[in-house]
């Protein structure tokens, strides 16, 4: 699997909200994107879903051009969109019932993907009867269950509590290590980026400034070696002046 | 019930030193059973209250005894009535009506909400015809149903379903209108095509709404109901009091009132039945936002 972003671009009538942007994902790579809000990286991360087309450039995967969502590209959304009307087993198992698995098959596949994220206790459970870190991961486990090539994550973890943030991020590598799929993860959180990602792309004004490759080991803490350095260059990076407009 | 699974979601997230800290946020078991309890005092009281009030009238005359009759002798003379079969057959009469009407108008209006919320283009020819029909109370139509389909069954079903209609279609657009674009487009990332799209995140998002509107389309269907037994009928609820204003049989009026009265109430229990089982998984309101405390 690899994704390419190429050249792409978008606006909104006079708004340009994209301009030239240029990005290659490859098999098992965990990238974050970085920026403040308004920077783009949503509607980037919209358009490798396929929610959104881009107006100039394309988005391909091993050479196939997006064209709308598919299930091979995952997504987990910053405000959960798990279906209430059904339990947390039912929604973990959506995506394998609709691609046709048996329901039985995509049960297992369902309770499975539940033991991962330590939620099979909850199986029969409403996503209204769970805290706001459990719905995240069930959103998670049901992304993660129809075996997509890239899970897409947007701001997955910005409307948690900080205490319940770390643990999700702890959750979030433990489950990467484990299955190592390739994940793509919008944030605006340095700290977050820094801790999750292999890669960061920090955008500004709708264009990649620049990628900075994390070389942490794993695992890693605000302790480690070089942390604090990767952090505070990015930070400069973001804070540096505000009205320019990067080439 | 519902309170254990988000006690139990707490601790499990939260680490053990700050469960430490804060042992005073620890709530207390309240008995949910305590409100749901059928609380009969009012009821018992309303009737005994009515009872005295007409005994009292018919020793002090402060009007007519006959135009209040006491519950005694309603529940006495009701059971002469009933004893000539002509409550049960009105009964029946009635709820075939309502429920053949009912169910006409609310499938009609699912069914035409989902094509309109489908084919654009119904939407757009319909909705303007729709905001001008619709404010019509259905009542003014029935002498009209009357001349077009004669004095039989058909109108007065037609005139229930009518009502029903309106309601239902206008609650389950909005329904549909409101689903979460984030539901649907996880939905797609999941891989669900269109119509799986539609069975299992549309219908199912727009069904509180259109229960909504079957519970308002329920209240205007019974004053269809009765309206249109009111006139040109032969049998019902309505046409019991019809019948008691013509021959000046107050008690019969009042037997057919109360009946009217529990025969919605019990329709409307119906409802709430199906409301608690298909909208299981919802949880709010205001019972969820504030626990009670004990009464002290």
């Amino acid at each position: 699997m690899k994704l390419t972003v190429d050249r792409v671009g978008k606006s909104y009538g006079d708004r340009i909200v994209l301009k030239d942007v240029n990005l290659t994902v490859n098999e098992h790579e965990f990238i974050c994107i970085l920026g403040h809000s308004g920077c783009g990286k949503s509607t980037l991360l919209n358009m490798v879903a396929g929610y959104l087309l881009p107006d100039e450039g394309e988005i391909r995967v091993d050479g196939q051009p997006v064209r709308g969502p598919s299930k091979a590209r995952g997504m987990v959304f910053q405000d959960h969109a798990l279906f209430p009307w059904y339990t947390v087993l039912q929604n973990v198992a959506f995506g394998p019932e609709v691609q046709g698995v048996p329901k039985r098959k995509a049960r297992e596949t369902a309770e499975r993907f539940l033991r991962l994220v330590g939620l099979e206790a909850y199986a029969s459970h409403y996503p209204a009867e769970l805290s706001g870190g459990m719905k995240q991961r069930v959103g998670i486990a049901r992304a993660l269950a129809s075996s997509p090539d890239i899970l897409l994550m947007d701001e997955p973890f910005g409307a948690l509590d900080i205490l319940t943030r770390d643990m999700m991020q702890r959750e979030l590598r433990r489950i990467y290590e484990k299955l190592r799929p390739t994940i793509l993860f919008v944030t605006h959180s340095i700290s977050e980026a820094v801790y999750l990602a292999d890669r960061v792309v920090v955008m500004k004004h709708g264009a990649v400034a620049e990628v900075f490759e994390i070389g942490i080991a794993h695992p890693r803490s605000y302790e480690s070696p070089g942390f604090g350095e990767a952090m505070a260059r990015i930070e400069r990076l973001l804070m540096d002046g505000a009205g320019e407009v990067p080439a | 019930m519902s309170e254990l699974p988000a006690t139990v979601a707490e601790e499990a997230e939260s680490p053990a030193p700050l469960k430490l800290a804060a042992p005073a946020a620890k709530r207390k078991p309240v008995k949910a059973g305590a409100r749901r309890q059928w609380n009969w005092i009012p009821y018992v009281l309303f009737f005994a209250v009515w009872e005295m009030f007409s005994r009292l009238n018919e020793q002090a005359a402060l009007f007519n005894p006959l135009f209040l009759p006491a519950p005694s002798t309603l529940v006495s003379d009701g059971w002469d009535l009933a004893k000539t079969g002509i409550i049960a057959d009105s009964l029946i009469a009635s709820s075939i009506r309502i429920v053949l009407g009912f169910l006409i108008g609310s499938c009609a209006a699912v069914l035409l909400a989902v094509l309109m919320s489908k084919f654009r283009r119904l939407e757009q020819w319909f909705a303007p015809v729709l905001t001008l029909v619709s404010p019509i109370p259905a009542l003014a139509l029935l002498p009209l149903f009357i001349i077009w389909f004669g004095i039989g069954e058909f109108p007065k079903v037609l005139l229930i379903a009518w009502t029903t209609f309106v309601p239902v279609l206008v609650n389950t657009l909005e329904g549909f209108k409101s689903v979460p674009s984030t539901l649907i487009r996880s939905a797609l990332s999941l891989g669900a095509s269109e119509r799986q799209i539609f069975a299992r995140v549309l219908i199912p998002s727009a069904v509180p709404n259109l229960l909504i509107g079957a519970h308002i389309s329920l209240g205007l269907s019974f004053s269809a109901l009765i309206v249109a037994e009111m006139m040109g009928a032969d049998s019902g609820l309505g046409y019991i009091i019809v019948d008691a204003r013509n021959y000046f049989k107050i008690t019969n009026m009042f037997v057919a009132i109360i009946l009217i009265g529990m025969e919605y109430s019990l329709f409307s229990f119906l409802l709430k039945l199906l409301e608690r089982r298909v909208l299981a998984w919802r949880k709010g309101g205001m019972g969820a936002a504030v626990e009670k405390g004990k009464t002290r």
